[in-house]
Parts: structure tokens; sequence; C-alpha cells
């Protein structure tokens, strides 16, 4: 049984409807990568799992309907949103980032805050620095390491690379790649850097305003015409 | 917690300031007694809307509602129906709680400017109603004087209110270092955030909320029943409006000693200056003032202090 059921999914901002009835599956164990432009409804899309935008259709977690659930009991259902990087607290350090995330999981603090300080060692010697004061690249890991805090079973990750020195996100990579093979997290990034996407991913969506144009493994995607011109200009 | 060096500085630093509120009267006038009276109650009123407002970034305009829900209502009882004040006081409490409640949640669903908007209605419809609606219950414009106090003379109401400032401060210095304090600071931050990392926004909304009416509650009844009367332009006006806010943003919202630095400052310099200037001219001074740290430093007093210390500190060690 897939662990995210996604049919016919509509976004709305007012009136105006960004996600026009995407449907999906995510398996358990994999990593999969949503890739489109700027404006594609990517952020709306992990938005929309979470609870955060207006929607219509059906999201299905574990077996059980979420669509329109708190984001608050999402999380606490086992689905971890880690935002673009913008989304940290900039005037608390990065510890007090963490915490905040540790609201659903108490009782495992001492243990996620181990495992993210093990992932990102960085960030365990810089535990009070305010992380309005942080590079891209460690921001982004604290952004992962909050989502991590609340022992998710899914793992949600907007645009993981965005802005980023081409260093930082090979360690960003790495670093859930690590996750995936060590503790069979299941994750979902959306991506605008096909490359990134593919050296990571099992399974890719590609997204265009807001409707699901292609999906496939990376080696099935790698040799479409569509992929090669719309991303690589070939 | 005292294992915790940085703690146990902490709770040196409380140990000091309450031997200095009791060793004040020693060396104090009973004039100056009164104006740290009215500090101590400005304090708590400040503290009370840093709580909400500093903490989680919905600016209320609309704090002296709080504080008058609590007033009137220990005051009307008591002057109506001769209700003892150890009652009293706790029904104005709840009622601000409860009242508040009523208002302001369906408030805290806007953001921004709207619940700034929204929240100084309040405060203006709160000083309408209390003069047209039942004056004879009211009072009126005139409002109602001639209320029992809980203690006369400058040195008890000295003692009871310093002990209620610093007992309120004490609380929420603790409250804020817990991981709820945490979650209420990063409200303001990012909400959106906050709700994405699992929490019920609403719950710590309305649970910050809950305890700034408290506060705004308890520094209500205890002003009320210090001065002795109450009117509506006493409670509900935009000066006394300002004075909190200034107070609060002047010493250093989002923090605890903040808004009491913030609320000493002020008050002495009201008082200080009326011999020079006694008008409303003096308010200009102070905004002035407050201006400039406002600009110079915007987070107050408090950071200003905290800097000199660190340099006073590295230059005592170079």
């Amino acid at each position: 049984m897939a662990l995210l059921e996604i049919s016919n999914l509509e976004a709305f901002y007012g009136k105006a409807r960004s996600l026009h009835g995407v449907s999906l599956n995510i398996e358990p164990g994999k990593i999969v990568a949503i890739i489109g432009p700027n404006g594609a409804g990517k952020s709306t899309l992990l938005d929309s799992i979470m609870g955060i935008t207006t929607t219509t259709g059906s999201v299905k977690f574990d077996g059980q309907e979420i669509r329109a659930q708190s984001p608050a009991l999402n999380v606490k259902a086992g689905i971890g949103y880690a935002p673009e990087r913008g989304n940290l607290f900039p005037f608390m350090g990065v510890k007090d980032n963490l915490l905040v995330g540790a609201y659903t999981s108490r009782d495992k603090i001492d243990e996620n805050l181990r495992m993210v300080f093990d992932l990102f060692p960085v960030l365990e010697q810089r535990q009070t620095q305010e992380t309005g004061t942080q590079s891209g690249g460690e921001r982004q890991m604290v952004s992962l390491g909050r989502a991590l805090m609340t022992s998710p079973k899914l793992l949600l990750v907007d645009e993981p690379t965005i802005g980023l020195a081409p260093k930082v996100c090979l360690d960003i990579a790495a670093a859930l790649k690590k996750l995936n093979e060590e503790t069979g997290l299941t994750i979902v990034i959306t991506e605008q850097n096909v490359n990134f996407a593919m050296s990571l991913a099992q399974e890719l969506h590609v997204l265009e305003t807001g409707e699901l144009r292609l999906s496939g493994t990376v080696d099935e995607l790698q040799g479409e015409d569509y992929i090669k011109q719309a991303y690589f200009g070939a | 917690m005292l294992s915790d060096p940085g703690m146990r500085k902490y709770l040196v630093g409380w140990a000091l300031f309450g031997v200095a509120l009791l060793l004040f009267p020693q060396v104090a006038t009973s004039g100056t007694l009164r104006i740290f009276i009215f500090a101590n109650f400005i304090a708590i009123f400040a503290m009370s809307w840093d709580i909400l407002s500093g903490r989680t970034g919905y600016i209320s305009f609309g704090h002296p509602f709080l504080i008058g829900i609590a007033a009137y209502t220990s005051a009307m009882l008591t002057y109506h129906l001769q209700t003892p004040l150890y009652f009293s006081i706790p029904l104005g409490v709840i009622a601000t709680m409860v009242g508040g409640t009523l208002f302001f949640l369906p408030a805290l669903r806007i953001r921004g400017t709207y619940f700034a908007l929204v929240t100084l209605a309040f405060m203006e419809l709160m000083y309408q109603l209390t003069q047209v609606m039942r004056p004879d219950i009211t009072g009126g414009t005139r409002g109602l004087s001639g209320l029992p106090t809980l203690l006369t003379g400058a040195l008890p109401n000295y003692y009871l209110s310093s002990a209620v400032m610093f007992v309120i401060a004490f609380c929420l210095w603790l409250l804020i270092r817990t991981r709820l304090g945490t979650a209420l600071s990063a409200i303001s931050m990012d909400e959106d955030a906050v709700k994405s990392s699992g929490l019920d926004t609403t719950k710590l909304k309305l649970f910050a909320f809950m305890v700034s009416a408290f506060v705004a509650g308890v520094g209500g009844t205890l002003y009320v029943h210090y001065l002795g009367s109450i009117a509506p332009r006493a409670i509900f006006d935009i000066n006394f409006l300002f004075t909190i806010l200034i107070a609060a943003l002047l010493g250093g919202a989002s923090t605890i000693i903040g808004p009491i630095m913030g609320a000493f400052f002020l008050t002495f310099l009201l008082e200080y200056l009326r011999p020079y200037i006694p008008g409303t001219e003096r308010y200009f001074i102070y905004g002035s003032i407050a201006l400039i740290v406002y600009v110079l430093e915007p987070k107050g007093l408090h950071h200003i202090i905290q800097r000199l210390y660190g340099a006073l500190m590295r230059g005592k060690q170079a």
C-alpha cells in the first residue's frame, strides 16, 4: 500500500486554482522528487498535503484521509515538513529552532537531537547561534533538522538546494540519502535543479502550471525528449 | 535548574532585584514611593501587553479594555454590592479572562494592522459603553469614587505593588524559559512555520492571551483599589495605552526585564519633568526620547544596558 495517496487534488488561493487534479502515489521507503519551474505549484502541493492551503480531492496518509486536516494533526500523524529556508525563526538559536519541531515527539527529543547533530555536525557546534546570522546552507540544515525532530514517517522538503553552492547541495543530498538508507524514511522533495533531483530520487514527477505532466523513474525520464528540451536545453 | 551556571546567574540577579525592592524604602521618601507604586502598575500592564504582543507579534491596541473590565467589575461589585475585596478582585480577574476571550479570540484570527485596529476599537467601544450604558451602575462619565482600598499609606502599598510586580515578572520569566515560551516567541517570527512544525497556533495564542488577561486583570483590580476611584477617561485612554506600549517597547519587547525598565524610566521621567513642564507637553519629551532610543536600538534599553555590560566585562578581561 502506498504511504501517501493523492487523488484529483486541487488547491485554491481565493478563487484562483493553482493545482489541477493532481494524482500520485508515494511508496514507503522511497525518495521521490517533484520537479518543475517557478510557479508550477510544487510548494503548493506540499502545503496542500500539510493542510495549509484550501483544497478539494483526496489525500490519504497511511490509509487515513488527511485532506483538510490541520497541519498540527498531520505532523502528529507522521508528516515532517521542511519549508524553504526562509521559514526559520531568525532571532532564535539553532537548538531552540530545532526544539520548536519537537512538540509532537516529546519522548524522543534527546534521540532526535542526537540524530540531527550526527547528520549535520556543524549545527551541534553552533547550537546557540541565531539562525538569522547563519549561511544559506546551515539554515537549510536547521530547516531539515526541525522537520526531523517531529519523528516523521514521511519527510517533505521544499526546494532544498535553492540558492546554495554546489558543494552544499552535495552535502544536503548525502544527508537525505543517508537518512533514507539507514532509517527507511520516505522523502518527497520539490526541485528546480533537475540534476540534483535525478541524482537523489528514485522516482520523478514533473509538475507544470499545476498539472502533472510526466511521471516515471530516473532512467525512464532521463531519455525523455521533453525533459531534455525543457530542462537541459538540448 | 540550580546546577546550570547560566541559570544560577539569573537567579542571583532575581534575588538581588528582590532585595533591592525590599530595601528601597529605607532610602526613599514617601513621594518617591508613590511614584514607584505607579511605576509598578505600569510595569505589570507592560508585561501583560508584552506576553501577548511582544511574544506573539499580535500588537494589541486594546489593552486598557482588558484592564478596564477587571477594574470596573471589581469597582462596581464593591461600590454597589459591598462585596469584600477578596471576592471582587478574583471576580474582576475572571471577568477579564472570560470577557476578554469573547472579544479577543475571534480577533486573533486576523493579523497585523487589522488586529491592532480591531483591538483599538474594543477600547473605544468600552469607553463609550461605560458612559452611556447604565450610568447608574458604571458611574457614567464621572465614574465611581470612594471605592475601598486594600491598604492605606505609601509604604504598605509600595510593598504590595512591588511584591505583585516581582511575582508576576518571575513567573513570566520562568514561563518563557519553557518550550511553551519558545513556541510563543516563534509565532511572532513565522506563524506558518510554527504550524508546519505541528503546533496548534490557535491554542498557543489563546494561552498567551489568557496569561496576558490574567496579569492585566490582577493589575487592573489592584490599581483601582489603590486609587479608590475609576473613570472611563482614566482607563480607556489613548495616553494610558501609549504609556503601556512605549514602556514595553522602550525597555525591550519580548523580554521580562525590558517592560519593567521601560515602565520605571517613563514614570520617573514624567514625574521629574512635572515641575518644569506641568502640562501634557511632557508627553512630547518622552515621545521624543522613546523615538530616539527606538531608532538607535530597536531592542530597547535592556539591550543597550546588556551591550554596555558586555563591553565593560570585555574591558576588564583585556
